[in-house]
């Protein structure tokens, strides 16, 4: 997958050509037949060791150890694993608990889901150092392991899903270098202070940034918020008479900074993020006024969980697996944006997702 | 302190301005000097449209720490500002769904609430005698709490654009989310300055006791401080919802102490009956100031979490020293 590495502005054309370059590889194991139903449009490399274990009777009880349940991201994450639970005839359970963004409490609720004999826990770690012994000796008892979105230390576990952020970070830093002609000052906003996914990411884009002329004004933290990112903005636009560009892992991020640039008088800029909502939108309504607007957007997403679950159950039915599913987000620019905006929706939605427009209703309301 | 209130005035003026300010002139001095350290550092805070963006986003602090200088002085503190503010923001764009017509009710519905909350707050610390800081501590993890289950987790509804111009907007040249503040801190000053019932406020902070001997409806008092402090949270939750302009979960999470903190570097002391509102207009333009100033210069996250901390601890110790020089045990308040 080496030569995706840096989106850079492709074409159509390459980009078709290697999506069928990805969709040709990716034909090759049986169980992953199943998955075309969800976002075609992420590539999916499996990586790390073929795995397998002896075949369970059906049907499941599956257990979730959310970390913490406070954005719309997570709502959508549930919603999204609960339909996906519903629509597996041989689950018969899916036990959802909260860790209270509380690294201990996350710790004691996989111990706890372990002592009540679920077939498969999967998680989204607040800790990840912290959940591996409970995730070790859960797998360690014949429990299948999965954790999601965020990564673990070591592989003690049955099976990994999730995007790799670095490379997340290489990717947009990559396009926002090409958004700019290799040429520009920027600042760089991350997510709440000392997170190792924005590390990941930041230092992607860095790299992403080595040998061009991009000047990095600064780096701050804005914990993926509208809000703080707006009043973080606005302090920057007073230090910086010049700002070209905007790094950030969020699309909520990206948004509040424009609104600063926007109260301040100052031109829109280029920007990457995800597919929050809010950021297409504004997008769509600016792009006429602001001649330098543009996106370069990477989803988490909101999906993952549902692989997460079929993995877990292809390894419960006795079917091989790798042990690690690393996602690949399709690129959002202005060529493609319509088709993940969703005008009557709220800001808070994640446009990547399998989730119907009914679905989202529900969950926004 | 109250009882000493007329004297308190002549003391003052004849006092000379400069190095006589005491407790609460203090933090000016401290305002103006962060001022001219900022600037010389970085040119960028002398501008003047950095100083008026400082203003509009002092606000929004501005506000609640008026109302938490009145629960400090009563003796007591209140950690349910930042639920109050998240909850607000939560509430009031998911009634405005972006209509101007449904602002006036989205702001009586968070007005309402935030009444509700105060008194519940003032009861459970007064009548149930539950210690404040466990007491509204609880209550902040109520209203998040509430604010998630109302939503789920995924918030909806946008701010009403008229609405939107009360925190963004502009008014002669001055931040509209400036004035309101000002308004409403200069007018909570003289109610606690001008009318008895700002006097049995601070002589219940000194000494519960004596107030209670003296006639003070001492109960009704601390509830009052609890209810003003909760709704000018959520009217500082308004204002900060207006300037954003659409709901988000974690909007009240840097108000839970740096609420506190913009009183106490003004001056105010924790353990009640001394304090003034017009020096929480200071020191909430000082945490905010170094807020911006630590966000302008090239320092981490982590440098500026100990910056802030370690200033904040500076200035108590400094007041305390203050307070215990024989000329300041005469300082006044108001």
């Amino acid at each position: 997958m080496e030569k995706t590495a840096g989106y850079s502005i492709v074409s159509r054309r390459r980009l078709l050509a290697l999506g069928a370059a990805g969709a040709a590889m990716l034909a090759t194991p049986g169980w992953m037949a199943a998955w075309a139903d969800t976002i075609a449009d992420a590539e999916k490399t499996p990586s790390g060791p073929v795995v397998k274990q002896a075949k369970k009777a059906g049907p499941y009880r599956i257990g979730f150890s959310n970390g913490f349940s406070g954005n719309s991201w997570r709502a959508m994450c549930i919603r999204a694993l609960q339909l996906e639970a519903k629509s597996q005839s041989d689950v018969a359970d899916l036990i959802i608990v909260d860790g209270q963004n509380d690294v201990t409490k996350q710790v004691n609720d996989i111990e706890s889901l372990a002592s009540q004999q679920v077939d498969a826990i999967l998680c989204i770690a607040n800790s990840g150092t912290a959940v591996v012994p409970a995730l070790r000796s859960a797998t360690a008892d014949g429990i299948v392991t999965v954790p999601f979105n965020l990564p673990i230390e070591g592989e003690d576990y049955s099976a990994y899903c999730g995007t790799d952020p670095s490379r997340k970070g290489k990717s947009s830093g990559s396009w926002l270098k090409d958004a700019l002609g290799g040429k520009g000052k920027i600042v760089a906003l991350g997510g709440i202070a000392g997170n190792s996914y924005t590390a990941a990411g930041w230092k992607g884009a860095q790299e992403a940034f080595a040998g061009s002329q991009i000047e990095v004004l600064a780096f701050k933290d804005t914990d993926w918020s509208e809000d703080k990112a707006k009043v973080v903005m606005s302090d920057l636009i007073a230090a910086y008479p010049e700002i070209d560009g905007i790094w950030a892992d969020g699309g909520q991020v990206t948004a509040g900074a424009s609104k600063a640039l926007l109260a301040a008088g100052r031109p829109l800029v280029p920007v990457t993020g995800d597919d929050y909502n809010g950021l297409l939108k504004l997008y769509d309504s600016e792009k006429g006024k602001q001649p330098k607007f543009d996106i370069g957007l990477i989803s988490e997403p909101t999906w993952e969980g549902v692989l997460a679950l079929r993995m877990a159950l292809s390894l419960l039915r006795g079917e091989e697996i790798h042990k690690q599913l690393i996602i690949t987000p399709k690129l959002i620019t202005k060529d493609n944006y319509k088709t993940y905006m969703r005008p009557d929706l709220p800001d808070g939605v994640f446009t990547d997702t399998n989730l119907s427009d009914e679905e989202l209703k529900k969950i926004f309301s | 302190m109250t009882r000493e209130r007329p004297k308190i005035d002549e003391n003052r003026s004849r006092r000379g301005p400069a190095l006589r300010l005491g407790r609460f002139g203090a933090v000016w001095i401290a305002v103006l000097g962060l001022f001219i350290l900022s600037g010389l550092i970085s040119p960028a805070m002398f501008q003047l449209s950095q100083v008026l963006n400082i203003l509009q986003v002092a606000a929004f602090l501005g506000v609640l720490a008026t109302g938490q200088t009145l629960a400090l002085l009563v003796g007591g503190i209140d950690l349910s500002q930042a639920g109050m503010v998240t909850l607000v923001n939560i509430l009031s764009t998911s009634i405005m769904l972006g209509a101007d017509s449904r602002t006036p009710m989205a702001i009586l519905a968070c007005l309402a609430l935030a009444a509700l909350v105060g008194l519940l707050n003032g009861i459970i610390i007064t009548l149930l005698k539950v210690t404040p800081l466990i007491a509204t501590l609880a209550m902040n993890s109520i209203l998040f709490g509430a604010a998630l289950v109302y939503t789920g987790g995924a918030p909806h509804g946008d701010a009403a654009p008229g609405f939107q111009w009360i925190g963004a907007g502009n008014l002669f040249g001055l931040p509209v989310s400036m004035i309101v503040w000002l308004a409403i801190a200069l007018a909570v000053a003289w109610v606690l300055r001008k009318t008895v019932y700002g006097r049995w406020l601070y002589a219940t902070g000194a000494n519960a006791t004596a107030a209670r001997l003296m006639g003070v409806p001492v109960v009704p008092i601390v509830i009052s401080a609890y209810v003003a402090s909760s709704v000018l949270a959520a009217l500082g939750g308004l204002l900060f919802t207006a300037y954003i302009g659409a709901p988000s979960l974690g909007i009240g999470n840097s108000f839970l102490l740096t609420s506190v903190a913009a009183v106490v570097v003004g001056g105010t002391v924790l353990t009640g009956g001394v304090g003034s509102v017009i020096a929480t207009i200071g020191g909430t333009i000082f945490i905010t100031e170094l807020n911006s100033f630590t966000n302008v210069i090239q320092i981490t996250t982590g440098t500026q979490m100990v910056l802030q901390g370690s200033i904040i601890a500076l200035s108590v110790l400094l007041y305390r020293l203050i307070a215990n020089s024989p000329r300041a045990q005469r300082a006044g308040s108001g």
